[in-house]
Order: structure tokens, then sequence, then C-alpha cells
């Protein structure tokens, strides 16, 4: 059982905000919105839980937040900063620094062992050996993955490849993890697994968690439910209880 | 927290290694073709300098490594023999040349027409005078049948193995040497063959004699010389010497100008200018071949790897990082290639040398081995050629993978 309250302790000010996110593609001539005027902000230590059908833009604004793609108009600010203004080096330097991400086919560097994909962030900021070694089989410990360290992600499960990619969000230290359907390719085991994990990294970290996900079950571990349709949101009520109930 | 360090990681090399490793086949592929190229252009390039390095050493035994002489020598300009020195001119001459330090030794020479006869045949030749026994120009190592020049010697000659056969000459044979004296008298004087030489280059067996200096100097009537010879200690200090004892001899208003055996040899430049042509088409081709090959196989091996540089740039690397990654993956791409071309030559090198192939080329009498040099100096050319090659063709699709926007890069199945 969880504590009954499962989330961080010390929610901050705002960390995210987005302001009128719009983004479109054109199709044939026709302007199609795959996110309409949408108005978002997370806290400091959030845990948002976004559903949505196929296609009704939940991937389009994880994104957007995530500084890899630029809106069409509107704008989204990282603690303060505008990123719309920032040339692609300063959106590499913040994706590199605050933000971490989790990827739905886990996205793993297939010639690189699960140490060596987790180490990867740190080493893209320089940071010394010795501390690299030291943060790695940390948070491979905390993700349970200490005797695995050096098998190449072909030969890890799943479950653990999902594993491999939380902690390597994680192992810069951001202020923020943006995961995109992180159980989809998971059993429902496995799933839950990598959920407690990203819920215990939230209560102990601080971190904001906004995780995109088509799976009901992921939601319970939620702060904040979003739904998206057709490109809008639609802000559920705070849910700060439910997780510890689940 | 943020990471404490600014600066983006630079150049990892593990990771480019590894990327390398993991389609091994056409990794293998990619530096056999980098290596066929390089130790084509090692083979070559080799051959080349063993022949280049081989004529200029014919060259410099036919000419010295520098001569000096009156300015209207070199130009054709003189009326009758007023471009001869003078003692004067001579000794201050010898004086500046004993003060260099790159000169060995020099001699004086005159050069001459003349016309041999022997029996019912003739001859028109030019006559070389020159000090027997000195240190700076000398034919006996090439004398093939009696003897060489002597100090005692005087109506004395020396000919070619070429004018021999054709003049029916053997040491001990007498011909009679018709030419014009200094002062445009006719002279003639017998002269005792008392050796044959041979020479890379048949037209200089056919036209050249040698005589001693102090004879030559009695049968034109002059105490005059045409010329210096002068022998360095090193081939490579031609043009450094040559200048400074142009600056000397200025330094004393003698009117000698100073020009090096290359600047004396036309066929030696000619040859020169169609060997650097040879290599340059070689070393282009092997460039174009090996360049458009590699962009194909790194083209295709970036592209099948979009989603992951779309990740490693969603992770925040720099569009420069992923530039420098790949280039980086190129780079050993290039280093093994190359290193396994020049490795490739030398073994093919060595192989053609142990053949010893004989080839006579065009104007030579004896025939020569064909021979590949093996040096460091050589392997640096093929070197560059397979480095830059392989890296040209990697800087297109490399820059076209770190300019991919990362959303679509990450759509990539």
């Amino acid at each position: 059982m969880r504590s009954e309250r499962a989330f961080c302790h010390e929610q901050g000010p705002v960390f995210l905000k987005t302001s009128e996110l719009t983004k479109t593609y054109r199709f044939g001539g026709e302007e199609i919105y795959a996110l309409r005027e949408v108005d978002f902000a997370a806290d400091q230590g959030d845990f948002v839980v976004i559903n949505g059908p196929s296609g009704s833009g939940k991937t389009t604004f994880l994104n957007l937040i995530s500084a890899i793609d630029r809106p069409t108009t509107g704008n989204v600010w990282i603690q303060g900063v505008a990123t719309g203004s920032q040339t692609e080096k300063a959106l590499a330097e913040l994706r590199r620094t605050k933000i971490g991400l989790v990827f739905q086919s886990f996205n793993l560097i297939p010639v690189l062992s699960a140490a060596e994909n987790v180490e990867y962030p740190l080493l893209i900021q320089h940071t010394p050996k010795p501390e690299r070694r030291k943060r790695v089989a940390e948070i491979l410990g905390e993700v349970g993955l200490t005797d695995l360290a050096r098998r190449r992600p072909s030969e890890l499960s799943g479950g653990q490849r999902q594993r491999v990619a939380v902690a390597r969000s994680l192992i810069a230290q951001p202020k923020m993890v943006l995961a995109d359907e992180p159980t989809a390719n998971l059993d429902s085991e496995t799933g839950k697994q990598v959920m407690e994990l990203m819920r215990k990294l939230n209560e102990e970290h601080c971190v904001v968690f906004i995780v995109v996900t088509h799976d009901s079950a992921v939601a319970a571990y939620a702060r904040r439910r979003i739904r998206i349709l057709d490109g809008q949101l639609q802000e559920g009520e705070p849910i700060e209880s439910m997780a510890s109930t689940s | 927290m943020m990471g404490n360090c600014k600066k983006e990681n630079p150049l990892n090399l593990w990771l480019p290694l590894r990327s390398l490793l993991r389609n091994r086949r056409r990794s293998a592929l990619s530096i056999t073709i980098i290596a066929l190229g390089t130790a084509i252009s090692f083979f070559f390039l080799g051959y080349i300098q063993e022949s280049r390095s081989l004529i200029q050493q014919t060259t410099v035994n036919e000419f010295g490594n520098l001569q000096i002489a009156a300015s209207d020598l070199w130009e054709d300009t003189a009326d009758g023999y007023t471009y001869l020195l003078s003692s004067d001119q001579v000794d201050a001459a010898e004086e500046v040349l004993s003060a260099d330090p790159s000169v060995v030794s020099s001699t004086a020479q005159l050069q001459f027409p003349g016309l041999v006869a022997a029996g019912d045949q003739s001859r028109v030749v030019r006559v070389t005078s020159l000090v027997p026994g000195n240190k700076a120009l000398g034919y006996g190592d090439h004398v093939v049948a009696g003897r060489d020049l002597t100090k005692e010697d005087t109506a004395a000659v020396l000919v070619g193995r070429a004018l021999a056969d054709r003049l029916g000459l053997t040491p001990g044979s007498v011909i009679t040497l018709t030419l014009t004296t200094v002062a445009g008298a006719y002279n003639a004087t017998p002269l005792r063959v008392v050796g044959i030489f041979r020479f890379t280059s048949e037209q200089v067996e056919l036209q050249t004699l040698f005589i001693p200096l102090s004879y030559a100097q009695l049968v034109l009537s002059t105490p005059g010389v045409d010329r210096l010879i002068v022998k360095l200690d090193n081939i490579a200090a031609t043009n450094s010497t040559r200048d400074r004892l142009q600056i000397a001899l200025d330094n004393r208003a003698l009117g000698l100008k100073v020009k090096t055996w290359d600047e004396l040899s036309p066929f030696y430049r000619q040859l020169s200018g169609l060997f650097n042509v040879l290599f340059g088409f070689i070393a282009l081709a092997t460039t174009v071949l090996v360049f458009f090959i590699i962009l194909q196989v790194l083209t295709l091996a970036f592209l099948e790897r979009t989603r992951e540089i779309g990740t490693i740039r969603a992770l925040g690397t720099t569009r420069g990082g992923v530039f420098r990654l790949l280039l980086a993956e190129s780079a050993w791409l290039a280093v093994l290639g190359s290193l396994a071309g020049v490795a490739a030559g030398i073994v093919i090198a060595l192989a053609f040398n142990e053949v010893g192939i004989e080839w006579t080329p065009p104007g030579t009498l004896d025939p020569v081995i064909l021979t590949v040099r093996i040096s460091l100096e050589t392997a640096i050319g093929p070197l560059a050629v397979g480095l830059a090659a392989t890296l040209l063709s990697s800087l297109f699709p490399a820059v076209q993978m770190s300019r991919l926007q990362v959303v679509d890069a990450l759509r990539v199945q």
C-alpha cells in the first residue's frame, strides 16, 4: 500500500506553462489542428496524466512542451523562459538540463549497455567520469537494474528496457520528466512496476511528471488527470487522493 | 538539478566506434574500399617516387648539383666564346664555393662542339673536358671497358658505348677530333680512346666525349673554362645553396649565374611534370571512387539510424554534437581503411619488388628493375587521399542528419 500522501511534499511555483498553444499541419491545402489554443500549467512536483483517443493531440502536446517541436502559434514557458524564442542550441541545452524523456518504444541506443545508455545524458553534459559512474550506479540501483547494467538493450525484457529509459530520463536530475505511453509496450504487471517507480521518484525527487497514456490504470497514479480531445484540453478534478486508494 | 558542466562533450570516440561495429559486414566493406584506394595510391606513388629519385640521381650525375657560368652562356646570347670565364673569375667563384657549408667539391669544365672521325665514319659530338680525378663530376664509375681519364693523360678520350659501337671503337683506338678554336681557326687532333663509358641515356652515349681539361684548353687555344660544376652534400639542399651562392657571387659582381641540376635538364622537368600529373590523376580517380562509394554507404548507414539520432537530439545533443558524432564515425572508418590500405600497399610493393620486373625505358640501353619505394614519405600522400575522401564523403550525410527536425526523426520507424 502507498502512503496516504503519495506525491511530492514540496510543491513549488509554476514550472511549466503554455498559452494558446496551437499546432497545425497542412494536408492537401487544408489546415488541420493537432492542438488548439491550449492553456496549461504544471507546478513543481506535479504528477499529471494526460489521456485521450488516438490522434487527439497528446503526443503533439508532449512534443511541444518538451521543446522537440515548435508550435504554430502560442508559447511554452519552462521556468519562465519562453521556448519559442530560443535557438536550437538553447533548446538542446534546455532538454539536456531540465527535461527527461521517456519514449513509448524506449528508444535506447542499441550499441550501448544499459549503464551506458543511462550515462549518456551525463556524458553530453561533460560530467566528470567518477561522478557519472557514481550516479549511474545509484540510479540503476533505484530502478532495480544493478545486475543488468552491462547488458545491451537487446538482452533486456521490455520492462527492463523501460526501466533503463526511466533511469536515463532521471540521471541528469531534470526538473520535469515527460513520458509518452510508457506502459504501452509492457505487460500489466511490468507497467505497474514502471509507474510505481515514477511515482516513487516523483515523491522523492519532486520532479514534475507528465505522462501521456491510453492506459486507464496509469491514470490512477496521477495528481491531475487531463483529457485531450480534438486538440483541446479538458482538465479533470484534482485527484490527489486517488493514488492512495488504488 | 542541472548538470554542472555547460560545455557539451565534444567528441566521444567509443560511441562512434561501436556504431561502426554494429553492421560489421558493411563496415568491413567500407574499410576494404578505402584500403583499396589507399593501396593503389601508395603503390603508384611509391613507383613514381622511386623512378623520380633514380632520374634525379642520373641527372645530378650528368650535370652536378649546380653549375656556375656567365649569364650569356645560359641565355645563349654569346658571340663565339665570349662567355668563357677568366682565371680571376674562377678563383673568386671557388673562394665563394669553399666558404659554403653544403659544397663538397667543385671542378671547372669546358664544353665545345666537334666532329669526330674514325675510319670512314664521322659524327658530330659535344666534347666535355674536365679535370681527371676531380670529385665533383666524374664518369669513372660508368667505364665499362678500358679505364677512366687520369691526370697524366693528354690526348686521351673517353667515349660512350653507343658511339663506340657505331664507330667500331675499342680502348686503344685512335679517333680524330676536328674543332674550331676560340679565335675561330680550324684545328684537328688525334685522340686515343682510353675507356668506354655507359650511361642511362643512349643520347649521352652517342654525343658526349670526355677529354682532359688541360688538353681541351690547348686545342682550343684558351686558358678559360665555361663553367664550374658544384657537388653538394645533399640533393635536398640544392635550392637553398643556389640562393646563397648567387647572393655571394652577386656581392662580388662577377657576372655569374648559378643554375640547378633540374633547371639544366628539360627532360627531368618534363618527366617530373608527367609524374605529377600521373599521380594527381590516380589520386583524383581514387578519391572520386572512394568518395562516391563511401557516400552511399554512409548515407544508408546514417539513414537507418534516423530514429536513434532523433533520440540523442531529444536527450539534448546539439546539431553540432550529432555532426561531430557522425564525423567521428567516418573518421574511424577513414583511419582504419587508410592504415589498412598502407599496410596492403606495403605488402603489394614488397611482393612486386621481390619479383624484380625489368623494363628498358625509351632512349636508354640498359633495362632497369621496376621498383616501388616503401617509406613513410610514400605513405603520407595515400593516407591523406584515403582520409580526405572518406571524411569528405561523410560531410553531406552528416550535415543532413544533424539538421533533421527532432520530432520528424523520432517519427521514423
